[in-house]
């Protein structure tokens, strides 16, 4: 069950601060930084509602994400739609989609949800890889940004741009925070606990697992808004299986289950691997050791970790106090 | 109200229920008997959907529910509480409750309200809570508390759908003599039109609430009847009450 403490306020206040106050004394390359951040906190929140909630460990996550920065590429680039009209199509592509996923692969846990999620991520990168019309392995590029010139400001600024995608991931943490603590959150909770308990309740566990992918889908489509938007090309890349897999070594890197742990994971694993590459091409090594590391301590991740040792400090204090 | 008709079940070459048939009236109190193996909980998991007979019906105010999933006969009011508790361990005895008592009353959907702060649902959270005497306990996780107090909050579960039949199956098992007085007094404390079938171990427990009891052996209805033909009968006497008696 979902608990937004205190401590867990703080810390997200203290991480976006963090973020937005990097982004405006960095210079260029640190805003790049930033968004890339965002765009993988994001998805690991998205994968976080699933995986940590749900208990649905997907690996399909990448390709939704790809689906969704495709979407938006079609209905600008392409159509020349709005961002506004573009954003929303590419959101409800997402979610349709993962609704589907979820709907098929409901039945299925543990091992088979995740072969059968990487099966329909695959197809849909094979998809949109043959697809000639959306540039093949090509990918497409040029593609615009949110135009916000009629309130003044230039989307076209890597500083505006880093700030708005913070403000995304906000928006993002405060909704899943919000419908995990909505009854269909508790009831996702309850399934994720004791599946057969709550059929015998009488809850249909098929609709609210297929809801449940579907509505963190819809995450993961924020995160393939930002992403079209940044480097403004896509290329098939972003739906291949790997993309899926990164996002779950960040959850459980940060913490499955929290929904902040993954935001802390993927400040970690971002920062990591830019430093760590300073020094060695092996920098998936260093994050593989880490991962290993938070694991064998018990797989609470390292806001998990964070947490653990501070309750455990917050209750010997209060056994002090009583005794 | 809840009919059996002919019900088969067989695992392989195995026949654990052999053409169990019995109907019962809205409000009845019914015991089922038999030795271990009889296949008491079986006939309870084919009554909720758990496993699927290889053949026979099973009537729910006179309409089939062969084809119906766990979930869907547990709406339409089957409820039933686990031989082993079924619980959900890492969270507390309050939201147990508060999950059973927003499935029951279907606010599961809702994306934006909270079930858990409905004013209906607490309302229900409290009176079950009280029904199974774990006001004093709410808050504790499940797993700290004892096993007497899981023993309520498993029938707590079942209760919290208000359902129109409830199944229990063993629910004194394993308590002491105190906590099987508190269960004869929740059981009589339970609604009339509450159709009620409780597989039980305890015999002075199962005459005194029965209205009508049923004894399985090997599969097979042996015995139906009033609990003082029960206890006259001779075949109940030699399969089942036969130490019992001479304990006695």
């Amino acid at each position: 069950m979902f608990r937004q403490t205190t401590t867990r306020t703080l810390s997200i206040a203290a991480a976006l601060a963090g973020l937005a106050l990097y982004a405006v004394l960095g210079g260029f390359y640190s805003r790049e930084i930033v968004v890339e951040i965002v765009i993988l906190a994001i998805l690991a929140i998205s994968l976080d509602f699933a995986a940590g909630f749900g208990g649905m460990i997907s690996l399909c996550h990448g390709a939704i994400f790809g689906l969704a920065a495709y979407t938006f590429a079609v209905m600008t680039a392409m159509w020349d739609q709005p961002g506004a009209l573009a954003a929303l199509a590419a959101i409800v592509v997402a979610s349709l989609f993962g609704l589907a996923v979820g709907a098929v692969t409901s039945k299925t846990t543990g091992i088979f949800f995740i072969m059968a999620t990487l099966a329909f991520g695959q197809m849909a990168y094979t998809l949109v890889f043959k697809s000639r019309w959306l540039g093949g392995d090509d990918g497409m590029a040029g593609l615009p940004r949110f135009d916000l010139a009629w309130l003044g400001i230039d989307m076209g600024s890597s500083l505006t741009f880093a700030l708005f995608a913070i403000l995304l991931i906000a928006a993002s943490y405060i909704a899943a925070a919000w419908v995990l603590r909505s009854a269909f959150g508790r009831t996702l909770a309850g399934i994720h606990a004791n599946e057969s308990r709550m059929k015998a309740l009488g809850v249909n566990t098929v609709i609210h697992r297929a809801r449940a992918m579907g509505f963190s889908s819809l995450l993961a489509g924020v995160a393939g808004i930002v992403a079209a938007q940044h480097t403004q090309y896509i290329s098939p890349e972003l739906l291949f299986w790997t993309v899926s897999g990164e996002v779950l070594i960040v959850v459980i890197l940060g913490g499955i289950g929290t929904l902040i742990g993954p935001m802390v994971g993927a400040v970690a694993f971002v920062l990591l691997k830019h430093q760590a590459s300073n020094y060695t091409d092996y920098w998936h090594m260093v994050i593989g050791l880490i991962l290993i590391a938070v694991v064998v301590a018990g797989g609470r991740g390292l806001y998990g970790q964070a947490e653990h040792w501070l309750g455990r400090g917050a209750r010997k204090a209060e056994g002090l106090r009583r005794a | 109200m809840l009919e059996v008709r002919q019900l088969c079940k067989s695992f392989g070459g195995l026949k654990v229920t052999r053409e169990v048939s019995f109907a019962l009236e809205t409000g009845e109190r019914r015991v089922i008997l038999g030795p271990n193996g009889a296949g008491k909980t079986t006939l309870f998991n084919l009554l909720v959907g758990e496993l699927a007979p290889t053949s026979g019906e099973i009537l729910i105010d006179g309409h089939s529910v062969g084809g119906l999933s766990v979930s869907q006969r547990a709406r339409l009011g089957l409820s039933r509480s686990y031989q082993r508790n079924n619980l959900f361990e890492d969270l507390t005895i309050r939201e147990n409750l508060l999950l059973a008592v927003s499935a029951g009353q279907a606010k599961t959907a809702w994306m934006v309200r909270d079930s858990f702060r409905d004013k209906e649902v607490r309302e229900t959270v409290s009176d079950v809570a009280e029904q199974v005497a774990l006001t004093e306990v709410m808050d504790s996780p499940v797993r700290t508390v004892s096993y007497g107090n899981r023993r309520q909050l498993e029938v707590g579960l079942a209760l919290a759908t208000k359902p129109s039949i409830l199944l229990m199956d063993e629910p004194t098992s394993g308590v002491g003599p105190g906590m099987i007085d508190g269960f004869r007094r929740l059981l009589q404390s339970l609604p009339r039109d509450l159709t009620v079938v409780i597989i039980e171990h305890d015999l002075d427990l199962a005459f005194d609430v029965a209205d009508r009891i049923t004894v399985l052996n090997f599969g097979e209805v042996v015995f139906e009847g009033t609990p003082e033909e029960t206890r006259g009968n001779k075949v109940v006497r030699d399969i089942y009450l036969g130490d019992w008696q001479s304990d006695a």
